[in-house]
């Protein structure tokens, strides 16, 4: 009988008290964000950590005061002997007051592509941060790019890019950056999104696409693919810059997980994974890009 | 001369069991069937009182008692609804009697009692299983519209997903581990409104029959369980329709005798226009077309007293137009078409068959035209079939059981984007499977099934072999004992989203996507303390392993070789079902509860921050309900008027908690805020509780002399619980703010229906 007892009351413990999946506690990381871009000077690095959500949140609060941050250059892959060490400091606003968080490389360097970089980073009391990112291949868009061109017309833009070397396909991110934004330019679906009482015009400058494979695009026999770029991610009439980024594997994992950390997948609502990360005691990114820019007018049709 | 070499071979395979003194006996062998309508009643309880010796209606309302030594007996035959049939027979040696057996349906007398057999519901009850009446789901106070799927969310085992998805979750599985079967044809997408209903009319069906897991032999394909639903037959006696008028959609069902046998069709369609165009006045935002249409019918042909035959199908999509902004346009069109042909044909009183061709579509046809660029997408999926399934009874201990299915499946998948091809995928694959089963029967109180089933997917060339055991004890006439096992594959995968199931795609297993197999266990108890009660318990333990789904965090799967779309797993879940039900009398109903865990563990998913590459933690899906208790009633209050209630209670679904945040500076490709989310374990925080009552009053009447009427008046969630289905997190305030977005407020319905 005392047996029965004590697993009825272990069964009612079970079911009634021990919770077999328990939910963490907050936990600070450091965060780190740096992207090089192939053929361009280092970039500034941001270095800070996360706030508990129950908290205000500014990048001014949280970010790291001091640290000693560096970019190396590694002669070959990951496992590979540093070749160059680059140093970074501090930076320091228009009115030369340190901003926290934010580092500046001193030495002057382009990034150099399909190379291996290393990021470290120490912070007393912390562990050493470290990743590595190798950047993709320099890349020139190909083709003739009209100076203007009729918003929805059957002439679209269409932007030659080569095919990726290797196994690996590239992926792409679109960016259209609008240099004559006004409310009186948006083209017509924007216009009817934007609320100017919610809104801020300048959410609208700079829309970019979500990540797309290579593998979407027939190769032309020159070895280069076709893009034909939609109407839908010009979101002004008037002079448009038009940016394809070819991103690294670290970019590529930062930025499909937080495309669906709150919805949008095969996810279900309310299930709210963490991004990918590549870092080593930290969060965040240092991924690479390959970036080439062209531009043209886009022009408002008839009737719009 | 084919034909005599196959019954050679089948009398031969199978005349093991047969031994010589059954020329010294006899058998009874027909159909069961509704007296006044002429359906054939499946599960129904034949048995020969003095000798204890019975047998139940298979799947085709036909039964078989063989051996029988030759003497003057007294048949009973019972079914839930109907009153016992009772008739004296005598047998002498070698008789091979075939009675048809008619069984009134109950009348609606108040005080009225229903005599069962013990015997009763015996394959109903059969470990795992569980069945609803088709005239319960009608009195179910539901959302708008009776729906067979939201009947069976109210049985302990099977969840909801929420108040706006009809999908089943079973025994801790998802919807694509349910093999759902219309007249034996295999449906992909049963539902309309992105989910919110199911698509059978209850008005075209006749059986529900749920294998919420240990299913037998005779099915295959999936992981957790089988949902079997059969179209009426049709009237075989007098024509007659009904008409029913509701809020979201109304119907209309005609079924009747002809020369050679019986005819049934319903047509069902949703009857939004109305409001959507009140809505239109005030509201830019409204589809300017928005509806489903369903069309079910069957036809019987009686060739002859050992040969049936019948062509069912059914049609049904949903089409929806939303222009939601200046130049932006969504259209939608997806539905699902079957077709079948089955043939009966009864060899003699111990070897049955049924053979059936099956075809299947499932399609989805979305187009998105957003700022002048097109998006659409051509999915769909071809499954033709056959089937033969031959049940042989050698003696009145072992029923045999073997069959075969057979067929090919196409599934399609385009995307256009900017009117350039963007992704093409066409699969087609063969499957085939064979079965082997034996129900022994050694005593009167015990019953063992044993049987096997050997599936083939050409995709992968994977062959897989499935054992299946059962067993059943039955300690005295009131208790049954059973236990279950099963090996179970599923080639299958759905890629879908449980808030929203208009965009469902299914990709197969192939070479370096091996198909998902389950090992089932089920223990449980059937009883009947009292009369007219049941008490059941069961506890089911089951893994799932090589789990394969749509990796969720792939952004595009253009190029990318077809193993790396997705992400491999496994889970568990286990729990214990507890049912118990009042069946006869003027106050009928059941009360269920689950208590249920569930676990999914995939690669490099869930685990925590300081260690990305560990292996993966476990974690519950958001469906998971650690507690579910159902209470169903339904009270006769008078001849005219009936009240039905339906009481949910469930320990709140898992979410996930977000723990911290952080906010990039420079996000060099886009020009949106980019606030990231740091959170702990998957879904290790639980949303308030759910629970929800809901009621409905029923009021027969005559429609002008010319037939039965009824009028429904249904409220669902009375006291309008805001339960809640999920947070959204709003980053425009700082701190972040958590927002509800609940499920169903109160909502009052009201139908008619008349009967002609």
């Amino acid at each position: 009988m005392r047996i029965l007892n004590l697993f009825v009351l272990f069964l009612a413990a079970t079911i009634a008290g021990c919770d077999l999946y328990p939910q963490d506690d907050y936990e600070e990381f450091v965060v780190v964000e740096a992207y090089l871009v192939t053929d361009r000077a280092l970039p500034l690095i941001f270095v800070s950590t996360t706030a508990p959500v129950t908290e205000e949140y500014s990048f001014e609060n949280t970010g790291i005061p001091t640290a000693d941050v560096r970019i190396h250059l590694m002669t070959g892959d990951e496992n590979s002997a540093i070749e160059q060490t680059f140093t970074y400091e501090i930076g320091m606003d228009n009115v030369n007051q340190r901003i926290n968080g934010v580092f500046a490389a001193v030495d002057a360097h382009d990034v150099l592509p399909m190379r291996t970089y290393q990021i470290d980073i120490r912070i007393d009391g912390r562990e050493q941060i470290t990743g590595f990112t190798t950047t993709p291949n320099r890349f020139q868009s190909t083709g003739v790019v009209p100076d203007n061109v009729v918003y929805q017309s059957e002439e679209q833009i269409e932007v030659g890019i080569p095919r990726s070397t290797g196994d690996r396909q590239n992926f792409f991110i679109f960016t259209t950056i609008s240099l004559e934004p006004s409310e009186e330019q948006l083209t017509p679906i924007y216009a009817d999104f934007f609320d100017p009482d919610e809104d801020e015009l300048d959410e609208f400058i700079k829309t970019s696409s979500g990540i797309v494979n290579e593998g979407n695009f027939e190769l032309n026999p020159d070895g280069t693919i076709t893009l034909v770029y939609p109407w839908i991610a010009v979101a002004f009439y008037g002079e448009n810059q038009i940016v394809t980024n070819i991103i690294d594997d670290n970019l590529f994992d930062f930025v499909r997980s937080e495309s669906v950390q709150l919805g949008g997948s095969t996810l279900s609502p309310g299930e709210i994974p963490n991004l990918i990360y590549r870092l080593d005691n930290a969060i965040g990114v240092f991924g690479s890009i390959a970036a080439d820019t062209i531009q043209t007018n886009v022009l408002r049709p008839e009737g719009f | 001369m084919r034909y005599k070499m196959f019954m050679g071979f089948v009398v031969l395979f199978l005349g093991c069991w047969t031994n010589y003194a059954q020329s010294q006996t006899a058998s009874i062998s027909g159909y069961i069937t509704d007296s006044e309508t002429g359906e054939t009643l499946i599960g129904a309880n034949i048995a020969l009182i003095e000798i204890n010796k019975g047998a139940s209606s298979n799947t085709l309302g036909f039964y078989s008692i063989v051996n029988i030594q030759p003497g003057t007996y007294t048949l009973v035959c019972s079914y839930v609804g109907y009153d016992s049939f009772r008739k004296e027979v005598t047998l002498n040696p070698g008789d091979a009697l075939r009675i048809e057996v008619e069984l009134n349906p109950q009348g609606l007398l108040l005080d009225e009692v229903v005599v069962t057999s013990e015997l009763e519901e015996e394959a109903r009850k059969d470990i795992g299983s569980a069945q609803i009446s088709t005239q319960l789901i009608k009195d179910l106070p539901t959302v708008f519209e009776a729906d067979v799927f939201r009947s069976l969310q109210l049985l302990p085992g099977v969840k909801a997903a929420s108040d706006f998805s009809s999908g089943l979750y079973i025994r801790g599985g998802g919807p694509d581990q349910t093999l759902i079967l219309l007249d034996r044809t295999t449906v992909y997408n049963p539902s309309h409104f992105f989910g919110f209903f199911s698509t059978f009319n209850p008005d075209a069906i006749k059986d529900v029959q749920l294998f919420k897991g240990g299913y037998p032999a005779e099915f295959g394909g999936r992981l957790g369980s089988v949902l079997s639903i059969y179209n009426k037959d049709g009237n075989r006696n007098t024509t007659e329709g009904s008409v029913t008028v509701g809020m979201l959609a109304s119907r209309a069902s005609i079924e009747g005798p002809y020369k050679y046998g019986s005819y049934n069709f319903a047509i069902r369609r949703s009857t939004l226009e109305p409001l959507l165009a009140a809505l239109r006045q005030n509201n830019d935002n409204i589809p300017s077309s928005f509806y489903f249409l369903d069309l079910n019918g069957k036809i019987n042909f009686d060739a002859g007293q050992n040969d049936k035959f019948n062509l069912s199908f059914y049609s049904g999509n949903d089409v929806v137009n939303f222009p939601f902004a200046d130049d932006a346009d969504f259209n939608l069109n997806y539905g699902n078409q079957t077709l079948s042909s089955n043939w009966t044909h009864i060899f003699n009183e111990r070897l049955f068959s049924n053979f059936v061709v099956t075809g299947a579509r499932y399609f989805n046809f979305p187009e998105l035209e957003f700022g002048g660029t097109p998006f659409e997408r051509e999915n769909n999926i071809w499954d033709f079939s056959v089937k033969g399934d031959l049940e042989y009874l050698p003696n009145d201990k072992h029923t045999v059981e073997t069959g075969t299915w057979l067929g090919v499946m196409t599934l399609k998948l385009e995307d256009r984007f900017d009117n350039q091809d963007s992704f093409s995928s066409r699969i087609h694959a063969r499957y085939g499977s064979w079965y082997l089963q034996d129900t022994w029967r050694p005593s009167e109180r015990w019953k063992f099934v044993g049987g096997a089933r050997l599936n083939y997917f050409s995709d992968g060339d994977y062959l897989r072999l499935e054992p299946r055991v059962s067993a059943e004890f039955k300690p005295t006439d009131r208790i049954r004992l059973q236990a279950a096992y099963g090996r179970y594959n599923q080639f299958l995968t759905l890629i879908t989203n449980e808030a929203f199931s208009g965009f469902d795609v299914w990709l197969t297993s192939d070479e370096g996507v091996p198909p998902a197999y389950s090992d089932q266990f089920v223990i449980g108890t059937k009883t009947k303390p009292f009369t007219g009660y049941g008490f059941d318990v069961e506890l089911y333990y089951r893994t799932m392993n090589d789990l394969f789904e749509l990796d969720p965090f792939l952004p595009d799967a253009a190029g990318l070789p077809y193993d790396q779309i997705f992400r491999f797993g496994t889970g568990d879940a286990y729990g214990a079902e507890f049912f118990f039900e009042k069946q006869t009398g003027r106050f009928t109903g059941f009360i269920g509860y689950t208590l249920a865990y569930t676990w999914r563990k995939f690669l490099l998913y869930n685990n925590s921050i300081g260690d990305p590459d560990g292996g993966g933690r476990s974690f519950p899906p958001k469906y998971d309900r650690l507690n579910d208790i159902n209470v169903v009633g339904s009270y006769r209050l008078s001849k005219k008027w009936k009240a039905t209630v339906s009481f949910n209670y469930a320990t709140g679904q898992a979410y996930t908690e977000p723990l911290g945040r952080y906010q990039l500076q420079d996000p060099v490709w886009t020009g949106e805020d980019f606030d990231v989310l740091t959170t702990g374990r998957i879904n290790a925080s639980r949303l308030p509780d759910y629970h929800r009552l809901d009621i409905a009053f029923s009021r027969y009447a005559t429609f002008f002399g010319m037939g039965s009427a009824e009028w429904q008046f249904q409220i669902v969630n009375v006291y309008s619980r805001r339960n809640v289905w999920f947070y959204l997190f709003d980053f425009e305030d700082n701190p972040i703010t958590r927002n509800e977005v609940n499920l169903l407020p109160i909502l009052p319905t009201v139908s008619y229906t008349v009967n002609f």
